[in-house]
């Protein structure tokens, strides 16, 4: 008990609006960029894989964190 | 032979008769001032007791008995306030009666003893059946002597009653009434286990609220926040509402309906936010919250007054943040919390069932509560976000009362990489749709061959 100290969440709370703000503010742009490199792309044989891969992993990341921190905003302690 | 049978009969005897004047040394009650405070739906009792031993041994143990039923709480404390241990003894005989044994941490020829007990629902309406506007009249049966294992030389009753409109009362002389107050004794001599009756018939007009089930909900989250939500059925338990009600009575006339239970407070921890008061059709909009210093001060007002008999049901949640009531140390966590929080003054709880909701993975549970409780299976929950399932503990006790609330332990074992385990659910989730995108555009679901010529 003494050893022990008070537990405090490792993003304060108060910047729980803000974060998911941003953070889904750049996973949407990013999600944006995908979809237009994704159709755009010509038809031809040089290979843009890995590159749509990297680009929707970065959007992933960003929108995965994002929405979780929008649910902590609204309430839902995950 | 015969010479040391008969030695071994007369040591067994000697043995026997010493171990028996040891059970039954002279202990008597000096002096007990009992003070009973009837004014509320709750016996409160505080027993005042000097005991002394006659030859001079000093008194390691007492035995109190208590006759009283429905007995919720007790406690004893020696002259220089400390506690006294408090255990049960185990009866199979007389179901109302029940022994206490007292053990004194320092042994004394002369021991004083504070006792408080509080026992619920033998306060009971009488008449059981009034009308709307008819005064709420209640009776009690108690014990007018300590009903004690020992002697009693001297002995007064201070009875505390809510109001000066006192019907009836038992006249064993000597005794006193002024105002709410009645005054009982001194009276001397008194042997061991005499039963004569205390009766106290008188006008009781404090809510007389039973809550009949309260669900408890603890769900911790190691983002930072302590949600609680309590589910409650209450039911007016004074004397039963007889005719038709007349709203038209009971808004004009200030007389009408006292017994009803038009609203009352509910404290909650300071740190509460997100407090929010509902039951099945929604929001109950009548309800006041006040943050005072130390605690926040919620005003409830049921969607109707409560008659006798009457019920009514609700769910009453707020979220205090995580550093208020969990401690940690490396992946060692623990939780320090109310086992059951005030509902209203001098409440009354049939049974309580306290569910604790921890993060999913937490391991090597351990509980410690301050009193005993029946522990229910461990279970699994399934929220938002979840795998394995969330851990549930809980577990469950019947009658209590304020005094009961008081601080449970649990601790527990959460590494916090587990932590993560929430973004990284929704971000696979996500890139899976992505995956999907890109594997869906490089496939060529065309019928014919291509014949892109034109």
């Amino acid at each position: 008990m003494e050893a022990m100290q008070r537990y405090v969440s490792p993003v304060n709370p108060a910047v729980f609006p803000h974060l998911a703000s941003v953070l889904l503010i750049i996973g949407t742009f990013f999600t944006a960029w995908f979809f237009v490199f994704v159709v755009s792309r010509k038809n031809t044989k040089e290979s843009t894989l890995i590159k749509e891969l990297l680009i929707s992993l970065c959007a992933a990341i960003f929108l995965g964190f994002g929405i979780v921190f929008l649910l902590l905003t609204v309430g839902i302690y995950v | 032979m015969k010479k040391m049978e008969l030695s071994r009969i007369i040591y067994c005897v000697a043995l026997t008769y010493l171990c028996f004047s040891a059970a039954n040394a002279e202990i008597i009650n000096k002096n007990v001032e009992r003070v009973l405070d009837l004014s509320s739906q709750l016996v409160k009792t505080t027993y005042k007791i000097t005991a002394e031993e006659t030859t001079g041994k000093p008194i390691k143990e007492y035995v109190f008995i208590v006759t009283e039923p429905n007995l919720s709480y007790i406690s004893a404390k020696d002259g220089l306030n400390k506690k006294v241990e408090v255990q049960k003894i185990q009866e199979g005989g007389a179901s109302n009666v029940f022994s206490y044994k007292l053990t004194f941490s320092s042994p004394s020829s002369k021991q004083s003893i504070v006792i408080e007990t509080v026992s619920t629902k033998n306060i009971l309406p009488h008449p059981s059946e009034i009308k709307q506007n008819d005064k709420q009249l209640v009776k009690f049966v108690g014990k007018l002597y300590l009903y004690s294992k020992y002697s009693t030389s001297t002995q007064k009753t201070n009875v505390i009653l809510s109001s000066s409109n006192i019907l009836s009362h038992t006249q064993v002389k000597p005794f006193s009434v002024s105002s709410n107050k009645v005054f009982f004794g001194p009276y001397e001599n008194i042997g061991a286990q005499s039963e004569d009756e205390l009766v106290l018939h008188y006008e009781n007009q404090t809510p007389f609220l039973t809550v009949n089930t309260l669900e408890r909900t603890i769900e911790v989250s190691h983002w930072g926040n302590i949600a609680v939500k309590e589910d409650i059925q209450l039911t007016h338990s004074g004397a039963k509402l007889k005719g038709s009600f007349s709203r038209y009575d009971f808004q004009k006339d200030g007389r009408s309906g006292q017994s009803a239970v038009k609203s009352y407070k509910t404290y909650l921890p300071a740190s509460a936010n997100g407090v929010y008061y509902r039951d099945t059709n929604g929001n109950i909009s009548t309800s006041n919250m006040n943050l005072m210093r130390d605690f926040v001060d919620l005003d409830l007002r049921p969607r109707f007054p409560l008659f006798g008999g009457w019920k009514t049901q609700y769910t009453l949640g707020y979220n205090v943040p995580s550093y208020e009531y969990l401690y940690s140390s490396g992946n060692k966590y623990m939780l320090k919390m109310h086992l059951i929080d005030h509902i209203h003054d001098n409440m009354l709880i049939d049974e309580a069932v306290v569910n604790i909701i921890l993060p999913e993975g937490s391991t090597n549970i351990e509980l410690i509560t301050p009193y005993s409780v029946k522990r229910h299976q461990n279970d699994l929950m399934y929220t938002y976000l979840d795998t394995v399932g969330r851990p549930v503990i809980s577990f469950s006790k019947q009658n209590l009362v304020e005094n009961h609330i008081s601080d449970f332990t649990l601790k527990y074992s959460f590494s916090k990489v587990s932590l993560l385990q929430e973004p990284l659910l929704v971000i696979g989730f996500i890139y899976i749709i992505f995956l999907f995108t890109i594997v869906f555009l490089r496939l060529d679901l065309s019928i014919t061959s291509h014949s892109h010529k034109d």
